[in-house]
């Protein structure tokens, strides 16, 4: 056990998503501004194509990929460079068998165990020592991860996946809003952390498979923070009770603009100030936006970029109520959790008692 | 005390850099001496010299991914915590640093 607490396993993930997000982003709107203006994807360069085709046919490349670059990236993670060879066979590997993104992840980490595994075992005389990382181990990591894909974990996986997409798909309508608050309070509650990035793979997982919604739910929520504290601030001019100082309000014009794109880390500043009642506002609007989304159905085509998903969704309606209702419900919450602030009062900087933390994940070599 | 250190989380945006200002911060309070280089979405920022890091004392990587340039810090102590835990406690930590040194 203690190995493999060394090794690691959620650290790895977080790698692989830190890869591709910016890789998701770019094809997610290379693929949406392309679908709008009527692309298609290109067959045969030699048959000519239009402008709008290239944008959509870069974004298919960019999200089709995902399963090689998520297993690379896992496997570079876990073993290092000699990672790579393995961690990108084997994501051909899981596309190619049809396991998608999930397919990727497995392979990942069954690439780089492999090459750790391989570089702790393998003993070679001295003249082999510039054979093992040149020959041996690639061949040897990229050919028993492979044998593994194919022979051992394939099929499970496609089973696997056929169930969760044949269960989702006949949800009724309160496990359909339970599940959206679920999704919704899970991926909104640590702002873009480590919570909301684990969220985030599962429903991408289901996006490769075809199923929208859950990861519009993401998407919805990682909004209704920065749209509710917005929001907090209108109604709060209204009602006269302001709750932001003055540095906030300077965040919130930052953070806005951000939530817009769907980056939730804008309101950290104003967030940190007051955990506990942002966290409880946080999640309640995330609970119901995300609950609506799922049970009116908003599906977005494309994983990611807030705002720039609506035009891909089929009901594009259902996305922006549930927005609107999930960023109200945060900010109603958080004007009656919060007191009245001066909003012009200089701010005064106040020293918190730390609270003691655990130091089991802390590492020491 | 002279501190080096790495701070990187998922995204790259928002942690990352929290953390960094939160390190120095509880860094310079305490009177030490503290470098954070930042492995965002960014590429790397304010990236360590090779004086510094032979200077260090201890070597602090507040992460939450695999970081870049590990090899630098050969037979140096290293302290690693994900970056969550230096954005709420960062004063506890530097002492926690501190102690390891000692």
């Amino acid at each position: 056990m203690e190995k493999v607490k060394q090794i690691g396993f959620k650290k790895h993930l977080m790698t692989a998503i830190s890869f591709f997000l910016p890789i998701i982003v770019a094809s997610g709107f290379l693929l949406a501004i392309g679908n709008m203006m009527g692309g298609a994807s290109i067959e045969n360069f030699r048959d000519g194509f239009s402008f709008a085709d290239t944008m959509t046919t870069m974004g298919g490349y960019g999200l089709g990929f995902l399963p090689m670059i998520v297993s690379t990236a896992i496997a570079y993670s876990i073993a290092d460079k000699p990672g790579i060879a393995p961690g990108l066979i084997v994501g051909f590997v899981a596309h190619g068998i049809g396991t998608g993104f999930l397919g990727g992840v497995v392979g990942g980490y069954v690439a780089g165990y492999i090459v750790v595994l391989l570089m702790a075992i393998i003993k070679v005389p001295k003249w082999m020592d510039g054979l093992l990382p040149t020959l041996v181990l690639p061949f040897l990591s990229s050919f028993i991860a492979g044998m593994v894909m194919y022979y051992v974990v394939g099929t499970p996986i496609i089973w696997f996946t056929d169930l969760i997409t044949a269960y989702l798909g006949n949800l009724n309508t309160s496990s359909l809003f339970l599940y959206g608050a679920i999704i919704g309070v899970l991926a909104s509650i640590d702002y873009g952390g480590a919570i909301n990035k684990v969220v985030f793979a599962f429903v991408f997982a289901l996006f490769s498979e075809g199923i929208y919604e859950p990861i519009t739910v993401l998407i919805l929520v990682s909004m209704t923070t920065p749209f509710g504290l917005t929001m907090a601030y209108f109604i709060g001019k209204l009602i006269k009770k302001n709750i932001f100082n003055k540095q906030e309000i300077e965040t919130l014009k930052t953070a806005f603009p951000m939530g817009i794109c769907q980056i939730t880390e804008g309101c950290f500043p104003i967030v940190l100030n007051d955990l506990v009642r942002n966290v409880i506002a946080t999640g309640v609007g995330g609970a119901i936006g995300g609950g609506l989304s799922m049970l009116w159905g908003a599906d977005s085509h494309i994983p990611a970029s807030g705002m720039f998903a609506i035009p891909t969704m089929t009901r594009p309606w259902a996305f922006v109520a549930a927005l609107l209702i999930g960023s109200l419900a945060t900010a109603i919450t958080i004007l009656l959790l919060k007191k009245r602030v001066d909003p012009n009062a200089e701010v005064v900087a106040v020293e918190k008692e730390e609270e003691d933390v655990s130091w089991d994940d802390l590492k020491i070599s | 005390m002279k501190i080096v250190g790495i701070a990187a989380c998922t995204a790259g945006i928002a942690h990352t850099y929290i953390a960094k200002e939160k390190l120095i911060q509880a860094g310079i309070d305490r009177g030490h001496d503290i470098h954070i280089e930042t492995q965002g979405l960014a590429g790397t920022q304010d990236g360590l010299t090779q004086q510094q890091i032979d200077e260090a004392d201890v070597v602090i990587i507040a992460a939450d991914i695999k970081v870049n340039g590990r090899d630098r810090f050969k037979n140096k102590k290293i302290v690693e915590v994900p970056t969550g835990l230096v954005v709420k406690s960062p004063n506890k930590l530097v002492e926690k640093l501190e102690e390891v040194k000692a």
